[in-house]
């Protein structure tokens, strides 16, 4: 599928100047937007939080203007029908969406009454319904899932029965607002291969709303970078990531890959005009080409020195006491449920720990052990001295401090400042001195003091949640999943902070399923599966491990992949402390200079 | 409380009985409850509905749900015996007709809720809107309305859970043994939580809008609930059941 072709064939979808605003008031938050979707496409649009995406979703929708009110300029133009002219219903029939909170969007208990709802709704005579209704789970691969209850569904197979209830309908645009944003890569990477399946064999044009670059720049046909109600930039993965610095002026991260073919561009090693390397495969190709067979035979000279990158060490090994320490825990949540067993894990102050695993590995369950939610039925757990088995939680707190997934369910007062020194107040600080400090940090992070924390936009109600656990100058801070839902400028944000209190002596203990965040800023890695601890260790020498990453379903970060397949393909010395975009940059460049 | 109204899978008499004959039942079942006046009707219909209850293999449920109830039922007792002062004294401001009203109404309460529980805990909640739209005429977007609520019961209740735990973590003492504390703390959750269902129940408005809800009229169905033998037999025990209580 090349792109004059797609040019040439009429547009199933047509944004012309489009402007909304959802108050007259209010900034806009669609700003001149045109934008033509071929039928047949695969388009996938990024952008930093509050660039106007999923405000675009609800524009091609029909959702706007039938839904949401608000003033919309310039036209809309869905399979040749201005959207304000028809109705929602009628715009229906031909895009289908799937909304962000897959919970509000399913009607029924289980999963064969969800997908006659529409089949029966659109009046599909009777005697199709069957075979629409097996087509339609057949082509996301769940016809096994056909009497279950929607209740005991995972996130990732919830996912794939609202897309298959809205392919039913045969719908010939499918409109998706961060389909992945609750999953794990691997149910992600299942997602986006259905979406290809439902693109290729049943000829549907996709628009997907995402923030994971890496699975946007393998699987989308064109990608559109939104940026301030704008699209900024438009065109093939290839030619939007050849544009990293745009991108990372807009606040939208590059995949690892593409980071180090831009660098070997920029220093002369590759000749400009090069495309971007997309995936591992792509870049080991063009590191392969670029690298003369004569120099990749022989061992570097000199060991290379480590990276200046790598985070160093802290000062917590020599004589230090461990903050946390679990010793044979075990709990389960009831005979035949999940559990855990046998944890052992042991935190020193100072220190950044990545707890990896896939989704019902045993993770949450280990982060509420640690902050009491939970305790252990064997084994102790200790937190800075004290066995929680003795603890209230509300004792706890005062030396764990959580920052949840979604902040929302943090939040309860009325003003940022109230919200940020409640935490204090709650643990026995007087007030006066709670807010004193809950200013500091209030002021530090630039949030507005007096503001609701509720009208504030998603990241920065993330920020203000992060504030109170900053504030509490915590010995142990646990992190789950600090940054799903955020984009690349505040996901950087959370991670230098949570860095910044490490470096001040907290421990801190982080969930987190993006692979390239825990090699950024973890030391040490626990790999758990199936509620046991698989291994633990020195982050670069756990990822490094093949065996024990495809043991835990975990994908390694890119780099790491993409060394270990460079130290087969081209030269050994790739196979010696890589951790980083610079060391691949800098090793490939030592061999092309020997070379 | 959440899973005790979730749908059991089964294939009983209850569960195959169609939905209309099942309401039915349970319509006749409360009826006779309200119109008994004797502790035997009370004592029958609820002995009744845990009978079928126990054919259609979710007893155990049945019984986890009458534990939660039982303090509440009992607390009705109380609040009718002081209120009640006619009759013979027995103790102090208790007297006999204060004790049986109240007994009554204890098992009233029991009574009511039981049944209809019983009927959700096995019956799909779309078969029981399609059936009601099918053979009761109830219009669409009501049996909708009802299932969704319904639907989004054991969502708000997850919700609130990971709401209270967020707040557990942070030091607010849920944890607590004084369940006044406890009241005082969680009512400013109720904030949190209607900002998140306002903003759920307007996502499932669209949803459904998006797969043509307003299209749907009453053959739209595509599952059929025909009445069988069965089904007239039970509507017979209902009118039965109520005929009972009118006697008794």
């Amino acid at each position: 599928m090349t792109a004059p072709d797609e040019e040439s064939r009429p547009p199933i979808i047509e944004l012309d100047a489009v402007n909304f605003s959802y108050a007259a008031d209010a900034a806009p938050a669609l700003d001149a937007v045109s934008l033509r979707i071929a039928a047949g496409e695969f388009l996938g649009v990024i952008g930093p939080s509050g660039a106007g995406k999923t405000t675009l979703a609800c524009a091609m929708s029909g959702a706007i203007p039938h839904h949401f009110r608000g003033a919309l300029y310039g036209s809309v133009t869905v399979d040749g029908m201005d959207t304000c002219e028809v109705s929602l219903t009628d715009i229906s029939r031909v895009v289908g969406s799937v909304l962000q909170d897959i919970d509000t969007q399913m009607v029924a208990s289980v999963v064969e009454d969800e997908m006659l709802f529409g089949l029966e709704n659109f009046g599909v005579p009777h005697d199709q319904i069957d075979g629409r209704l097996v087509e339609a789970l057949e082509t996301v691969g769940i016809a096994d899932l056909r009497d279950r209850e929607i209740a005991t569904l995972s996130g990732g197979q919830k996912q794939k029965v609202a897309i298959a209830a809205i392919l039913a309908l045969k719908p010939r645009v499918l409109v998706m607002d961060e389909p992945t944003a609750a999953l794990d890569p691997e149910s992600s990477r299942l997602v986006f291969e259905t979406l290809r399946a439902v693109n290729e064999t049943a000829g549907v044009t996709v628009v997907v709303i995402e923030q994971k670059v890496a699975l946007l720049s393998r699987y989308c046909s064109r990608i559109a970078v939104m940026g301030e109600g704008r699209i900024q930039i438009e065109g093939t993965p290839h030619e939007v990531f050849a544009r990293a610095t745009d991108l990372r002026r807009l606040g939208v991260d590059s995949p690892r890959t593409v980071r180090i073919s831009n660098s070997l561009v920029k220093r002369g090693l590759s000749p400009a005009g090069t495309d971007p390397s997309l995936d591992v495969a792509e870049a080991e190709g063009l590191i392969r080409s670029l690298v003369p067979a004569g120099a990749a035979d022989e061992m570097p000279a000199s060991d290379p020195a480590p990276s200046p990158h790598v985070p160093a060490a802290r000062a917590h090994a020599v004589g230090a006491e461990p903050v946390v320490e679990l010793t044979g825990v075990g709990f389960s949540y009831g005979p035949g449920a999940a559990a855990v067993r046998d944890l052992d894990v042991t935190v020193y102050p100072g220190e950044l720990v990545g707890i990896v695993g896939q989704n019902g590995a045993g993770k949450t369950t280990l982060t509420k052990l640690l902050c009491g939610l939970l305790r252990p039925s064997e084994g102790a757990v200790r937190i800075a001295g004290m066995d929680t088995a003795d603890l209230p939680t509300s004792k706890i707190a005062a030396h764990v401090a959580t920052l949840f997934q979604n902040p929302d369910r943090q939040i309860c007062k009325d003003t940022v400042l109230d919200e940020v020194a409640f935490g204090l107040e709650l643990t026995g600080t007087d007030a006066a001195t709670a807010r004193e400090r809950a200013r500091a940090v209030v002021e530090r992070f630039g949030l507005p003091l007096d503001e609701s924390p509720f009208v504030l936009s998603r990241g920065q109600r993330q920020m203000v949640a992060l504030a109170s656990v900053v504030v509490m100058e915590p010995e142990v801070v646990l992190l789950d999943e600090p940054t799903s839902g955020l984009d690349y400028r505040e996901c950087m944000t959370v991670m230098e902070t949570v860095r910044e209190m490490a470096e001040r002596g907290s421990a801190v203990i982080m969930v987190c399923h993006d692979m390239e965040v825990v090699s950024d800023f973890a030391e040490r890695i626990v790999v758990m599966a199936d509620g046991r601890i698989l291994a633990r260790g020195d982050a670069a020498a756990i990822f490094a491990d093949e065996g024990l990453m495809h043991a835990a379903s975990v994908e390694a970060p890119q780099v790491v992949r993409l060394a270990h397949r460079l130290a087969e393909s081209v030269s050994p010395a790739f196979s010696i402390g890589v951790t980083e975009v610079a060391d691949i940059v800098r090793i490939t460049e030592e061999l092309i200079h020997r070379g | 409380m959440v899973n005790v109204i979730d749908y059991h899978p089964g294939t009983s008499l209850l569960h195959r009985l169609n939905p209309v004959a099942k309401l039915a039942l349970a319509t006749g079942t409360i009826v006779a409850i309200f119109l008994g006046d004797t502790y035997a009707v009370l004592v029958g219909m609820i002995a009744l509905t845990l009978a079928l209850a126990a054919s259609a293999g979710v007893l155990p449920q049945m019984l986890r749900l009458l534990r939660l109830l039982l303090p509440i039922a009992l607390l009705m007792l109380v609040i009718q015996v002081l209120l009640v002062h006619a009759g013979t004294p027995v103790l102090g401001p208790v007297t006999d007709e204060g004790l049986i009203t109240g007994g009554k109404a204890c098992l009233r309460l029991l009574g009511v809720a039981l049944p209809l529980v019983l009927i959700l805990m096995v019956t799909k909640l779309n078969d029981l809107a399609n059936a009601c739209v099918e053979h009761l005429h109830i219009p669409y977007r009501y049996a909708f309305t009802f299932t969704t609520a319904l639907r989004f019961v054991p969502v708000f209740s997850q919700e609130m859970d990971a709401i209270m735990e967020a707040q557990t973590a942070r030091g607010v003492e849920y944890d607590s043994k004084n369940p006044i504390t406890r009241l005082r703390l969680m009512l400013p959750l109720c904030i949190p939580l209607l900002i998140s269902s306002v903003g759920k129940a307007d996502a499932t408005a669209l949803a459904a809008e998006q797969r043509g809800f307003y299209l749907r009229a009453r053959g739209s169905s595509f599952k059929r609930y025909p009445f069988a033998a069965r089904d007239i037999a039970a509507i017979a025990v209902a009118v039965a059941l109520i005929a009972a209580g009118i006697l008794f």
